[in-house]
């Protein structure tokens, strides 16, 4: 099963590692992690997905909890979470698929930032089944470079 | 006033009056302030892995956190064994350790080391002070995280620079602590506790597994009027001996792999088990998930995190062993475990031991019981780390006093800087330590801080030869192919003792055991007895 955590940390150094030390540590899986500041300048806000299963994902919290550092985890339900992440990524295409790759783009909510005579970078903002969709259908034209940010997310109440 | 009167007086506003450690010139400024005042001794010893297993002792005994200093890089690294010792068996421990020039960090500078770093898992908390005027906070909280919730050991690294920076602001050392992600749970929430309650009270055969979180908790008192009271058997884990007195009728010894066979029979018969401040770790229980199938468990920490980890569903109750037992001897129980009791008793009478010991030699079971009966009623006995130790944790008889080891790591060496710190907490009380001839060569450097400060500490090698636990497990799983685990005759142990000014004794009977041990015990020094016991002796 997937767990998706929102975690508030002390804005400290060390406090990073101390996490992901702790993940590796234990064996636990990280799927993704994004990291910022709040609108508090010394909290941190960090989301973490991992996949394992209930006791695992729960040993996961319990394990957060105990990290002085860590100020409130979050383990958030599925169902009722708001998920973002964020993706640039370079795509190849000739004068026969430019319009397919633009069509594909404009469907698919997805942003040309930067258009070359080779290639074009794209960025897109969506949930991350969405953005795993949108690299796969890329895939045809010729993916020269992906960067993704990890997923934040955010309980609806 | 600087950085470094700063930490001194922090410590004396902490009521600390002992600390062990090795100075270096990362650390200088510290022992300058601390040669300047004269409330808190410092204790030298000969290796800083010592200072933090004494500081181990010290904290066990006295029931507050022990605190040990080292220099910057290899002395700081020394420590680590026993930080991660201290850590396996969450005893609040604070280390203070110094470090190079803050304006050299990360440089790779001579005798640095990131602390930090290296002690991540094996600290419940770390500081690197970069701010003279951050002192008192961190002392204050670094005490605090140590000795509360889940107790552990807590490292403050401190460069050099800092120590001898004055303060800007006047010193003031914090009454309360406020750290936002710490807030341990003391309490037991209401309606699990009425879930608790609500089982005991459904439950024909109940038995409480007691571990060293009872003593850390110091709720020994409240959990043995408990079980007195509704008259409920106990068992302990090897951390947890001491809860209750070895003769005490609802006292039914130590579990797991190498504790009594009647313990165990008594976790297979029971319809209830209420695991309390124990980790339920492999040693103790070797195959949990087959537990939990069997019989309900209510599992009591102050940690929710060992709840459920090693051991699936359970009810799970977080807080403070003693709040919780003081809670509970007033609920409303009332169960009738006379038929249990009376099976585990007859469990108990039905085993016999079928191993068999060298006649010829010291009978090491032998050794446990009468020692452990003609010590003092609230003596100490610091076990060491191997045969010697399953010996002495499945033979010590538990009167009125402590049973030290290391449960959690194994750490050889551990018993006897251990001791020493026992014996700076409780002067007047007896400590005798029992160590093996491997684990006494890996510590017995400490013999030179127990010459020097005269303390009146008595050791009894058992003496095998060999690394005696390694040794049984290669005659058992490699066909007897011993490999690395001779030690054969040294060291001169007669010439030690008297190099060091202490008593010597030698037994290498049973018969003449009692007689000796009654001299051992009463030498007014320090005294060193060696047994020689027989290398195919079994543990199991
Ligand atoms: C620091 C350390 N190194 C290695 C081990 C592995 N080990 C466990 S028991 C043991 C042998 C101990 O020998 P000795 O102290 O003579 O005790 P005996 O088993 O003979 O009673 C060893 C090497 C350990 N527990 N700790
Ligand atoms: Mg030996």
């Amino acid at each position: 099963m997937r767990g998706i955590f929102s975690v508030l940390v002390e804005n400290k150094d060390g406090v990073l590692s101390a996490i992901s030390g702790l993940f590796a540590r234990r064996g636990f899986n990280i799927d993704s992690l994004a990291v910022g500041t709040t609108d508090q300048r010394d909290i941190s806000s960090m989301t973490i997905v991992s996949t394992g299963d209930e006791r695992t994902i729960s040993q996961i919290e319990k394990q957060l909890n105990k990290k002085v550092d860590v100020i409130k985890v979050r383990r958030l339900d599925e169902t009722r979470t708001v998920e973002l992440e964020m993706l640039l990524i370079k795509v190849a295409y000739s004068a026969t698929n430019r319009a397919a790759l633009i069509e594909l783009c404009s469907v698919m909510g997805a942003k040309i930032m930067h258009v070359s005579p080779k290639y074009m970078i794209i960025e897109m903002a969506s949930d991350p089944e969405s953005i795993e969709d949108f690299i796969m259908l890329c895939k045809p034209f010729g993916i020269l470079e992906t960067q993704r940010t990890g997923t934040i997310a955010m309980a609806k109440k | 006033m600087n950085g470094a009167e700063a930490m001194v007086r922090c410590l004396q506003e902490e009521g600390v009056t002992t600390i062990f450690g090795i100075p270096g010139v990362a650390i200088a400024p510290f022992y300058e302030a601390i040669y300047n005042q004269d409330s808190i001794r410092h204790i030298l010893v000969r290796q800083e892995q010592a200072a933090g297993h004494a500081a181990s002792g010290y904290a066990r005994i006295s029931r507050r956190p022990g605190v040990c200093v080292t220099s910057s890089g290899p002395g700081a690294t020394n420590l680590i064994t026993a930080l991660a010792t201290a850590y396996a068996d969450s005893i609040p421990v604070v280390a203070i350790t110094g470090q190079v020039n803050s304006s050299l960090l990360g440089r790779d500078v001579f005798q640095e080391a990131d602390m930090r770093g290296a002690t991540s898992s094996f600290v419940k908390y770390s500081y690197l002070v970069k701010d003279v005027d951050d002192i008192p906070r961190v002392f204050r909280e670094a005490f605090y995280i140590a000795n509360t919730g889940r107790k552990g050991p807590v490292l403050i690294d401190i460069p050099c620079d800092v120590q001898a920076q004055k303060l800007e602001k006047a010193f003031s050392y914090p009454e309360n602590v406020d750290i936002r992600g710490y807030k341990p749970t003391a309490r037991g929430n209401k309606s699990q506790m009425d879930k608790v309650i609500e089982t005991i009270n459904k439950s024909m055969k109940p038995l409480i597994c007691a571990g060293g979180g009872v003593i850390l908790g110091n709720s020994e008192t409240e959990i043995r009027s408990f079980c007195e009271k509704f008259n409920i058997p106990l068992v302990s884990t090897m951390m947890g001996i001491g809860v209750m007195p070895k003769k005490h009728p609802l006292y039914f010894g130590m579990l797991g792999n190498n504790g009594k066979p009647y313990a165990n029979r008594a976790v297979s018969g029971a319809d209830l088990l209420i695991i309390v401040g124990a980790r339920v770790a492999d040693r103790a229980v070797p195959k949990p998930d087959a537990l939990e199938q069997r019989l309900k468990v209510i599992h009591i920490d102050v940690d929710s995190a060992e709840i459920g980890k090693n051991l699936g569903p359970t009810i799970p109750l977080v807080g403070d062993a003693k709040l919780i037992f003081r809670e509970l001897l007033n609920a409303d129980i009332h169960i009738d475990t006379e038929n249990w009791i009376r099976t585990l008793e007859e469990f108990k009478k039905n085993t016999v031991d079928t191993r068999v010991f060298s006649e010829k030699l010291v009978n090491p079971m032998t050794l446990v019981t009468t020692l452990s009966e003609k010590m003092d009623d609230d003596g100490i006995y610091v076990a060491d780390v191997g045969q010697n130790q399953l010996w002495s944790a499945d033979n010590y008889v538990m009167k009125n006093g402590r049973f030290l080891t290391t449960g959690g790591m194994g750490t050889m060496g551990y018993s006897i800087p251990a001791s020493i710190g026992a014996k700076y907490a409780a002067p007047d009380k007896q400590v005798v330590t029992v160590v093996g001839d491997g684990a006494f060569q890996m510590s017995m450097y400490e013999l030179g801080t127990i010459a020097v400060n005269r303390l009146p500490m008595k050791l009894i090698v058992v003496k095998n030869r060999y690394l005696g636990l390694v040794r049984e497990h290669q005659e058992k799983v490699y066909q007897g192919h011993y490999s690395g685990v001779a030690l054969y005759d040294y060291p001169k142990y007669d010439k030690l003792a008297e190099s060091y000014d202490m008593e010597y004794f030698h037994v290498d009977s049973n018969d003449a055991l009692p007689e000796a041990l009654d001299r051992f015990l009463s030498c007014d020094k320090a005294a060193l007895m060696v047994c020689d016991v027989d290398s195919s002796d079994k543990t199991k």
